[in-house]
Formats: structure tokens, C-alpha cells, sequence
């Protein structure tokens, strides 16, 4: 594909930039980055819309120039981010939104999407430069004890990754690069993660508990995935984040 | 995933797993080794089990120092204790007791129990009692001749598997197979759950994934896992003796043992006093925001954090920046929630405590419980209470949903077993039930790891022989055998139970004039109808009641002797209930209901006038509720008559056709009981005896009413086959001529006979579809027990076939004579009837009591059958399967 010239940069990250190029948005990803991850990251897209989420459509996976790119339609509005950011009287209508798009994401399903165990398993066993044997050894159990579900769950469900149409149409759910079946209170503990990652303490807080409650779980089921999420998240080598990550792994069941 | 370790040990004769590769191929190894150790003698095992404790034994300290310095947790001191424990009090509990082969005998009762192996044992070991459970688990899978294939906890993998190499070392020094104990020192997800399929049995000690991945891994599994005991101490326990303990059992190794204190309640009059005592001995009490600080310390996420388990109080004081004395014992936490979002209400596996106040002994029990729930379901509580107090006890006793519940007694120490108690077996592995989602709920040992074989010889059953204490015989004997009521045993009122008939023609006179003479005042129930109903019984009783006799006399045939029983029966016990009484039982001595003790206000006397039903020896009674119609048909020995007076006087007006039907009712009674699968030496004799009266004397007393002769010998027929059948029981003859009685109104003794030669040739099959179930009834044999009967009745033949079918015809021959007619359709039964009744009838039968004794186990088709070909007279069939 062709980029404009005119093209705006939305976001840049260590492996990607990601483009607003008018009437659609370009991730252009970086060389080392393998045709396969590009690939399912757009398989994905086009799964969880098959099962029936609302997604920006897809438009095209092709290289710009010497790099992949996955471009789908713009979607013109503003993300649940920017409006806590506007709007912070209006949080809690806000989160309340969040959660019922996370919920109703659980409720569907995606047979062929990855499974969420295998994909945990292969984070926490390539973060082996960071975590020592015994942890892996009782993570990869306590991982291996937990229930097995099928929802649909997305991986990186934050305020950033919503964005409410300008039009009045139905929130769209973006970036599915993470995305899974699995178990709901595990997506809810990456979700909780990121917050706390983010600084938003009392947000996070707040999210975890009216989850469990919309969702009729304990908030300590919840909390029995963080250790687990926290060690994957070590695999992406974030520096910055690992005494933290760290200080939620460092924990037992029983020893 | 081995990279990280660097120290290679020698193996020598243990089995070590160093990648993912060689697990399967080390266990098949191991099973080879445990297969040979499956032969060896007791005296072979005990002598390894004595190395192989005393080996564990003097390693006690070099493994303790091990443990605290690979896994940094604990106390070396405390770990020696534990180690000095696993060998010693495991070796000494389990000194004497028999694994292998005959375990248990008793030759009278014919029971062995022969104690096999179960195989290999998957052993998961925990990082907290490292070296202690590796001692424990190889100790006891060696004195059970099993192997042992460990997987360490990677925190503690070296000195784990050292302790594993001593005692293996010292097993096959002292004549063990080699290769009987080994360890994986490459430990993944992968191993585990290898080692946990390929294993015979998993005895895991660990957290929830691991015990839920032992279960379900499809292997028996004895998982036991986590624990959050909470501690009372009660307004009338020995404070000081309770605050020493609690802090003697949370300091030991440094709060790591499962079943240590995470929690105290104290009640409110003895709080002060108790909090004064933490703080003399060295407790440390946190105030203000130090609270929250260690709070954020020991909980992460809702997880304990890994980085205090098993540290001192002062080191985990340092971690949450709170300055405490270096020596400080334990942190006390004084919190009020015993919600788990409360840090402090968490098992804690470090000396940190959290200390509530309950103003009331529920109230301390309330907490407790919710602690419980918190995260220590099926594991310990403990409670410090004088003893006297056994109401509170049992109250804790019953709240508490755990395994272990110690009084008095510091958990840590206490919850092993052994220590504070010597009748709580020792042990390292402490199952939490089916609470803690385990499968055993209570220490584990020697036990739980062999195979019980039950070798059981067959054994018959102790009969019996009752009858009543008195049976009077011989015509004219009626009032000398009375006398002895006014004259012996000194009786002061009788009720007569009779029916009208009898009542009217004056048969109740002589008795009355005889108590009379004697001073016994008397009444008389005469309202008793054939196949007497509870109504009629309940109208007697109220009599009975208002009369309060000492003594009841039922005068008449089976229905008037009935009724009387069962009017005995409600007035000596108002309060039974006829559905509980009448309950079918398999084995009259194994019945649900236990009859109430008879004779309490009445003797009772039985006086037939009929010679048919026996029931004057009988411990039999038939009642039909005439509300709902149902047959109430109850048996027990209490309903014995105590006194039976068979008296031929009484017997010379019986009219032919009950002459008939009585008399054929004696025969069928007479023969089923001779070929009843519970038939004995004491009942045959009876039976035969009155079966040749039957033949001898029926046709002449039928034919000539008046034959005193033959009038005497079956009055004595009936009550001779009476006794038989009061011990030996009835069959299916008696189960289907019941039912044709009830549905379609044929005389009972008729109804038996009509059926009679068939049911015969029924149960004289050599090859019955099933047979009757009782341990003498060694096979089938009914039509040898038949010829036999017909041989004493004077039938010949070459064989027990011809006898058989001889005495077939004689007794269709005197059937005849006595005027039975051949079909059921003769009796009248309409045939439409007849059909859309059968299938009821069938299964009624089949569900009958008397079926039960029969010798041929009857298929409810085949009792169609039977009734089918009686009724068109279709010609028996072989009856064969």
C-alpha cells in the first residue's frame, strides 16, 4: 500500500508507528517484526468481527514499502481515554460503559482464536531472563490449576482501546493484536494491570470491584490471575515496569 | 530447565530425572525395583524401614542446615525437630504394624485381609518441610514395599532430593532393591504432570493447582493442601498457658507449618490479660499506620507475599519499614475484619498474627468460622478452653469445618500429631476432606498406601427354632391347659377374641365357665369377620383397653387368632406404626424395624377350631386396613402366642369344605417349608411328619366328619407344619395363592392347592433361570428335597423322577378326593377378569414376603406363566430356563 503524504502520526511505539492517513488508519510495523504476527494480528481483527464485535473494518495487510502494514477504516470519534480525560465528573458512567463493552466481548465466542492458557504459558517461559525457575515452576502451575473458558477475550481491554463514534454508532473495539479464548477474569486482571501500570490507582481500584460485581465473581479470583498476568507482561521486556511487575509475581498460594 | 543446577549428585542406586525425556523411562525402571520389593517378607521391610529411619535419623541436623540455607526460610533448630520427628515418631508408630501380605485373620468369621503394594507414588514435596516430608513420604512408601519417584519444589530441589539419597542409601545397605527411590531434578509443568499420569498413586503436598492437577489427573490422588487455622481462647482457659502456646507453635520454624495459628480470638473479659501476656513474652503489637505498612507487606493481590514466608518478625518488620526489637517473636495485628480483603485474616506462613475481640463464645465462633472460609477449609482450628466446659466444645466442635480440632494445644505441633496427643497419628501430610477438596480427611500414614485385599470364605448363617414356650395337644385338653392360667400363673381377667359363628354355637362357653371356676374375670370380642380388618381390630382394642386384661385367649381358625394378635399387639403398643411393622425384609434378622418386647401386659393364648392355618404357632398376622385396602402382612417373633392349646373338641364341626381347603392349606405349608431355602434339620422333621398325616388321615376325615382319629392326627398336621413354617418359611406358592385370594376371592387353602403341583414341578427345575439367595442354599436341589417328601409319604419309583411324578399324582389324586377343583377357571374366575388382573397379580406376587424363601428365584414372567397355564389347565411345562 501507498501511504499519503499528508499522513498524520496517531502513535509511535518501539515496533510500530501507526498512521492517520484520512479515511483510514495505517499500523506500518517495524522490519524485525515477522509476516505471521502481522498476519494473525489481522486474523484476529477479521475473527473477533466475525463473531459479531463491533471492529474498524478491514481494509488491507500489505507491505508499505519495506515494512507490513494492517490498514483498516477510521473510525471518527473519541476514545473512552479521552473522555475520562474531558469528562472526569463523568467516570463512573464512563467505567460502567467500560465494562458492560469488556462483558459483552466475554460473552462471545471465537473457536478458532488462540487459546489464552498456551499464550500466558509461552510469555511467562520467554520472560526466563527475568523470572527464576522456581517462580516459572509455580506460576506455570497455578496457570495450569485455573479453570479453562472459551470467551472471547481481548487482551488489552483499556479506556484507549474504545472509541465511541462521533455519528452516535456503537463504541468500536480497536486493537486485537492480543486477543484470545479464555478465561473473562484473567482479560479483567490485564485490564486491572494496565490501569495500575498507568498510575490510575484509585480508577483501577474501582474497576476491579464493580467488575466482580457485574460480573458475580470474588474479586480474589480476580486477583489469583495477577501474579500470572504480571509475569507474562515481564516477557515484553518493558524495563521501566519490572520492579513492579515484579513485586505482583513474588507471591504464593502455598510454598 | 536444569541449567541452574550445577551440583550433580551421586545417584548411586536412586533414580534422578534430568530431563523431560527420561521421566517415563526412570518409572518403568522403578515399577522393575518395586516389583521385586513386592515379594519381600514383613521382616525384610521392617529391617529397611529401621535403617532407613535410623539412617534419616542421624542426617537430622547437616539436612535442616541444608534447607534453611537453599531455601533461606525457616529455622535450622525447628527443622532439626522436624527431621528428628519424620524418622523417629514415624518409624516408632509404624514399628509394629503388619503391611505386607496377611494384616488381619479371624478363622471363625472366615475374613483374611492381605495388605499388597499399590506400585509408585508420585510425591510432590513442599518448600516449607522440605526434607522432613522427603523422609516422611520415603519412610512410609518403604515400610508399604511401594517405590517412590519425588518431585522436589525447585526452591528446596538439593536438599530435598539429599534427603531422599540418605534414605534411599540406607534401604539398599540394609537389602532393598535399588531403584526404588528417586527425584526429578528437571522439574516443569511437563515432569509433573508426567510423573502424575504414569504414577500408581500421587501423594501431593502443595497449593490448590497443584492438588486440583492431582486430582485431576486421573491417578488416585492423596492431595492436601493449604490451611488458615484460627485460634479461641475462651473466658475460662489458662490465658497464660494459652498465650505460651500460641506463640511457641507460631514462632516454630519461623510460622511455616500448615496447621500454625494465623489468627486469635480472645474474649473480651480475659483480652487485656492475654494481650499483657504476647507482650511480657516478646510479641510485638502494631499501632497505627504500621498496621497498614505490613498490611501492604504481606499481601500482595490478594497473594502472600513469597519474600516473608518463613522469616523472623523483625525481618518482615524491616521489609514493611516498622522498627521493631530485633528479638521481637511475632507481629500481632489487632484488626476487626475477618473478611478476606482484610490482610491480616490471611494464612500468613510467617510469624505474623492477627488478634480479634469477641464480646460472647458465638461470637468467637462466628469469626472462627468465616476464618476458616477464608482459606483453611478441612484444615485445623483450635480452641484454649477449660474442659469442663463441654457444651462451648461441642458447639466449636460442631462449627468448625476442619479436620483437626485442637483444645489446648499449639497447632503447629499439635496438627502433626503425636506430640500433644498420642492418639492423632504422626504425620506430614495432613488431609484437609473433601472441604479442603481432598480425599482423605485425616493424617495420612501407612494406610493410605497399601491395597487391601479381603479374602472372605463363605459362612452360613446361625438359624434358629422358635416356637411358642407351650403347646398343649390331645383332645379334651383345653380346660386342664387353662387351669394353669388361675392355678400357676395366677391370671385375673381374660379377653376372648372370637368370631360370631363361633360365639353363637357356644364354643366360647366352656372356656368361660372354666374361668369362671377359677375366679378370672372374662370378656368377649365376637365381631371378628374372615380376613379381619384393622377396623375391626381397632373396636376390639378399645374393649381391651377398657377391660385391662392380663391375659388374651383367641378362640377360632387363622382369622380369629389374626385379629387377636394384632389387638394384643396395639394394646401392649399403642405407638407402632403398621407401615414400619409390615416392611418386606430380606432377612428377618437384618429388618430396618426392630418389633417392641411382647407380653409386657397380656399373656396371650391361641386356640384353633380349624386345622389348617397353624397360626397358633405362627409369628404371623395378616390385617387389611378397609379405609385404603391394604394388606397389612406383618411377622416378627414377638408375635408368637405364648401359650397354643390344640384341643380336637374344637375341631369336629369344621365343615367339609373347610376341612378341604384347611387341609391342603397343611400340605402346601408342610412342602414349601421342607424345600424353603432356610428349611433346617429342626424344621424337615416337622414338615414330613405332618405331610404323611396329611395323606393318611385328610380323605378320612373329609369323608367321615366324625373320625376322631383322623380329626386328631390333622389338628396335630397343622400345628407340626405350622412350627416348620414359623422358622423355615413359605415360597411362591403361598406368594401367588395370596393373590388369588385377594383378586379374585378363592379359599386360601384352595387357592394354594390349585397351584400346588405346578409350582412343584416350578421349583423342582434343575436348571432354574435364577436361584434363591441365602448362604446354605448351596444349589439347586428342590426336586431331590420333593422326592424325599414323597419317598416318607410312601411313594415309590427308580428314581427321584418317578417319585416325583408319583407323589405329583398322589397329591393331584387327593386333591381330587377332597373335592379342589383342577383349574383357576373352575374356582369361577371370570376370564376377562382374569387377563386384565394377571399383571398386577403377577407382580404382586413376585413382591410378596413368603417369596423370599423360596428355592427358585422367580422372574415375574414366569409367575404369569404359572398362573396362565392353571387357569386354562395348559399342561406343565419342563419349567426348565
Amino acid at each position: 500500500m501507498k501511504l499519503p503524504k499528508d499522513k498524520q502520526v496517531i502513535v509511535e511505539r518501539h515496533n510500530k508507528i501507526v498512521y492517520d492517513c484520512g479515511d483510514t488508519v495505517v499500523k506500518v510495523f517495524n522490519g524485525n517484526k515477522p509476516a505471521a504476527d502481522i498476519f494473525a494480528e489481522a486474523t484476529k481483527v477479521a475473527r473477533a468481527d466475525q463473531a459479531g464485535i463491533n471492529v474498524p473494518e478491514l481494509v488491507e495487510v500489505s507491505k508499505a514499502g519495506v515494512n507490513w502494514a494492517i490498514s483498516t477504516k477510521k473510525v471518527v470519534g473519541t476514545t473512552l481515554r479521552e473522555q475520562l480525560k474531558a469528562n472526569p465528573e463523568r467516570e463512573d458512567e464512563i467505567l460502567d460503559q467500560l465494562i458492560a463493552l469488556e462483558l459483552d466481548v466475554h460473552a462471545h465466542k471465537s473457536p478458532l482464536m488462540g487459546r489464552q492458557k498456551d499464550k500466558l504459558t509461552r510469555m511467562i517461559n520467554a520472560a526466563s531472563d527475568i523470572i527464576g525457575e522456581a517462580q516459572r515452576y509455580e506460576l506455570l502451575h497455578s496457570l495450569e490449576g485455573m479453570p479453562n473458558h472459551s470467551k472471547l477475550c481481548h487482551g488489552d481491554f483499556v479506556p484507549s482501546n474504545i472509541i465511541v463514534p462521533e455519528d452516535g454508532g456503537a463504541p468500536v473495539i480497536l486493537d486485537w493484536a492480543h486477543a484470545t479464548q479464555g478465561n473473562g477474569a484473567a482479560d479483567c486482571a490485564i485490564t486491572y494491570l494496565h490501569l495500575k501500570l498507568n498510575g490510575e490507582d484509585e480508577f483501577a481500584e474501582k474497576y476491579l470491584h464493580r467488575y466482580c460485581e457485574r460480573q458475580g465473581c470474588t474479586v480474589g479470583y480476580v486477583q489469583s490471575w495477577c501474579s500470572i498476568v504480571a509475569a507474562a507482561e515481564l516477557s515484553r521486556g518493558r524495563v521501566h515496569e519490572q520492579d513492579f511487575l515484579l513485586s505482583w509475581v513474588d507471591v504464593v498460594d502455598w510454598v | 530447565m536444569s541449567e541452574e543446577t550445577n551440583v550433580v549428585y551421586d545417584d548411586g542406586a536412586a533414580l534422578v530425572v534430568r530431563s523431560d525425556e527420561e521421566l517415563s523411562q526412570k518409572l518403568a525402571l522403578m515399577r522393575e525395583a518395586q516389583k521385586v520389593f513386592a515379594t519381600f517378607t514383613q521382616e525384610q521391610v521392617d529391617k529397611i524401614f529401621f535403617e532407613a529411619a535410623m539412617a534419616a535419623n542421624k542426617a537430622r541436623i547437616p539436612l535442616a542446615k541444608m534447607a534453611v540455607e537453599e531455601t533461606g526460610m525457616g529455622c535450622v533448630e525447628d527443622k532439626v525437630i522436624k527431621n528428628h520427628y519424620a524418622s523417629e515418631y514415624i518409624y516408632n508408630a509404624y514399628k509394629n504394624t503388619k503391611t505386607c501380605g496377611v494384616i488381619e485373620e479371624d478363622p471363625v468369621a472366615g475374613i483374611k485381609k492381605i495388605a499388597e503394594p499399590i506400585g509408585v507414588i508420585g510425591a510432590v514435596i513442599p518448600t516449607t518441610n522440605p526434607t522432613s516430608t522427603a523422609i516422611f513420604k520415603c519412610l512410609i512408601a518403604l515400610k508399604t514395599r511401594n517405590a517412590i519417584m519425588i518431585s522436589p519444589h525447585p526452591r528446596a530441589k538439593k536438599c530435598t532430593a539429599e534427603a531422599a539419597r540418605i534414605v534411599n542409601d540406607a534401604a539398599v545397605a540394609a537389602g532393598a532393591p535399588e531403584h526404588l527411590i528417586g527425584w526429578i531434578e528437571a522439574l516443569s509443568l511437563e515432569n509433573t504432570q508426567t510423573l502424575m499420569a504414569e504414577s500408581d498413586i500421587i501423594l501431593a503436598t502443595g497449593g490448590p493447582g497443584m492438588v486440583k492437577a492431582a486430582y485431576s489427573s486421573g491417578t488416585p490422588a492423596l492431595g492436601v493442601g493449604a490451611g488458615n487455622t484460627p485460634v479461641i481462647i475462651d473466658s475460662t482457659a489458662d490465658v497464660r498457658m494459652a498465650v505460651n502456646s500460641i506463640i511457641h507453635s507460631k514462632t516454630f520454624d519461623n510460622g511455616m507449618i500448615c496447621a500454625s495459628e494465623q489468627s486469635v480470638t480472645v474474649l473480651d473479659d480475659v483480652y487485656d490479660e492475654a494481650r499483657a501476656e504476647f507482650e511480657r513474652r516478646g510479641c510485638y503489637f502494631l499501632k497505627g499506620e504500621e498496621l497498614d505498612k505490613v498490611r501492604k507487606t504481606i499481601i500482595i493481590n490478594g497473594r502472600l507475599n513469597a519474600r516473608i514466608v518463613g522469616q523472623r518478625a523483625a525481618t518482615i518488620a524491616e521489609m514493611a519499614g516498622v522498627e521493631v526489637p530485633r528479638s521481637t517473636k511475632i507481629l500481632i495485628g489487632e484488626v476487626e475484619s475477618v473478611d478476606i480483603s482484610e490482610e491480616f485474616a490471611h494464612e500468613k506462613l510467617s510469624p505474623v498474627l492477627a488478634m480479634y475481640r469477641a464480646a460472647t463464645f458465638d461470637e468467637a465462633i462466628a469469626k472462627a468460622e468465616r476464618l476458616v472460609a477464608d482459606g483453611g477449609y478441612g484444615h485445623t482450628s483450635s480452641l484454649y478452653i477449660d474442659t469442663r466446659e463441654t457444651e462451648k466444645m461441642a458447639k466449636h466442635a460442631a462449627a468448625m469445618k476442619t479436620c483437626r480440632i485442637l483444645i489446648n494445644t499449639p497447632s503447629s505441633q499439635g496438627g502433626i500429631g503425636d506430640l500433644y496427643n498420642f492418639h492423632l497419628a504422626p504425620s506430614l501430610t495432613l488431609g484437609c476432606g473433601s472441604w479442603g477438596g481432598n480425599s482423605v480427611s485425616e493424617n495420612v500414614g501407612v494406610k493410605h498406601l497399601i491395597n487391601i485385599k479381603t479374602v472372605a470364605e463363605r459362612r452360613e448363617n446361625m438359624l434358629w427354632y422358635r416356637v411358642p414356650e407351650k403347646v398343649y395337644f390331645k383332645k379334651d385338653c383345653m380346660p386342664v391347659a387353662l387351669d394353669e392360667l388361675g392355678t400357676i400363673m395366677g391370671k385375673k381377667r381374660a379377653f376372648i377374641v372370637t368370631d360370631s359363628f363361633l360365639y353363637k354355637s357356644g364354643f366360647t362357653k366352656q372356656i368361660e365357665s372354666k374361668l369362671d371356676a377359677m375366679g378370672i374375670a372374662h370378656a368377649c370380642f365376637y365381631d371378628v369377620a374372615p380376613d379381619p380388618t384393622l377396623q375391626c381390630a381397632q373396636q376390639g382394642v378399645a374393649q381391651i383397653r377398657s377391660f385391662e386384661p392380663d391375659t388374651i385367649i383367641a378362640v377360632g381358625g387363622g382369622s380369629a387368632m389374626d385379629a387377636a394378635k394384632i389387638m394384643w399387639l396395639m394394646y401392649e403398643h399403642p405407638e407402632a406404626k403398621f407401615e414400619d411393622m409390615a416392611m418386606d425384609f430380606m432377612d428377618i434378622r437384618k429388618r430396618i424395624y426392630t418389633y417392641p418386647e411382647m407380653g409386657q401386659k397380656c399373656y396371650f393364648v391361641a386356640i384353633p377350631t380349624s386345622s389348617g392355618t397353624g397360626s397358633e404357632v405362627t409369628p404371623f398376622a395378616i390385617i387389611t386396613d378397609a379405609e385404603t385396602g391394604i394388606k397389612w402382612p406383618l411377622a416378627d417373633y414377638q408375635l408368637l402366642p405364648n401359650m397354643a392349646i390344640v384341643d380336637t373338641n374344637n375341631m369336629m364341626t369344621q365343615p367339609k369344605g373347610l376341612t378341604s381347603a384347611s387341609g391342603v392349606d397343611v400340605l402346601t405349608h408342610a412342602l414349601e417349608a421342607y424345600v424353603s431355602i432356610m428349611a433346617s434339620d429342626y424344621t424337615d422333621g416337622l414338615a414330613l411328619r405332618a405331610g404323611k398325616l396329611v395323606f393318611k388321615y385328610l380323605a378320612r376325615a373329609y369323608d367321615d366328619p366324625n373320625d376322631l382319629e383322623a380329626r386328631d392326627h390333622m389338628a396335630n398336621a397343622s400345628c407340626l407344619a405350622g412350627m416348620a413354617f414359623a422358622n423355615a418359611f413359605l415360597g411362591v406358592n403361598h406368594s401367588m395363592a395370596h393373590k388369588l385370594g385377594a383378586f379374585h376371592h378363592i379359599a386360601h387353602g384352595w387357592a394354594n392347592a390349585v397351584i400346588l403341583t405346578r409350582v412343584m414341578r416350578y421349583n423342582a427345575a434343575e436348571r432354574p433361570t435364577k436361584m434363591g439367595t441365602f448362604s446354605q442354599y448351596q444349589y439347586p436341589h428342590a426336586k431331590a428335597r420333593y422326592a424325599e417328601f414323597g419317598r416318607y409319604c410312601g411313594f415309590t419309583g427308580a428314581n427321584d423322577d418317578e417319585v416325583f411324578e408319583n407323589f405329583i399324582a398322589g397329591i393331584e389324586e387327593l386333591k381330587a378326593h377332597v373335592g379342589v377343583k383342577p383349574t383357576i377357571r373352575d374356582f369361577g374366575v371370570d376370564e376377562q377378569y382374569f387377563l386384565d388382573t394377571l399383571d398386577e397379580m403377577s407382580e404382586q406376587a413376585f413382591n410378596d414376603q413368603c417369596t423370599g424363601a423360596n428355592p427358585r428365584y422367580p422372574l415375574i414372567s414366569e409367575i404369569k406363566e404359572l398362573y396362565l397355564d392353571a387357569y386354562y389347565d395348559r399342561p406343565a411345562s419342563s419349567y426348565e430356563d
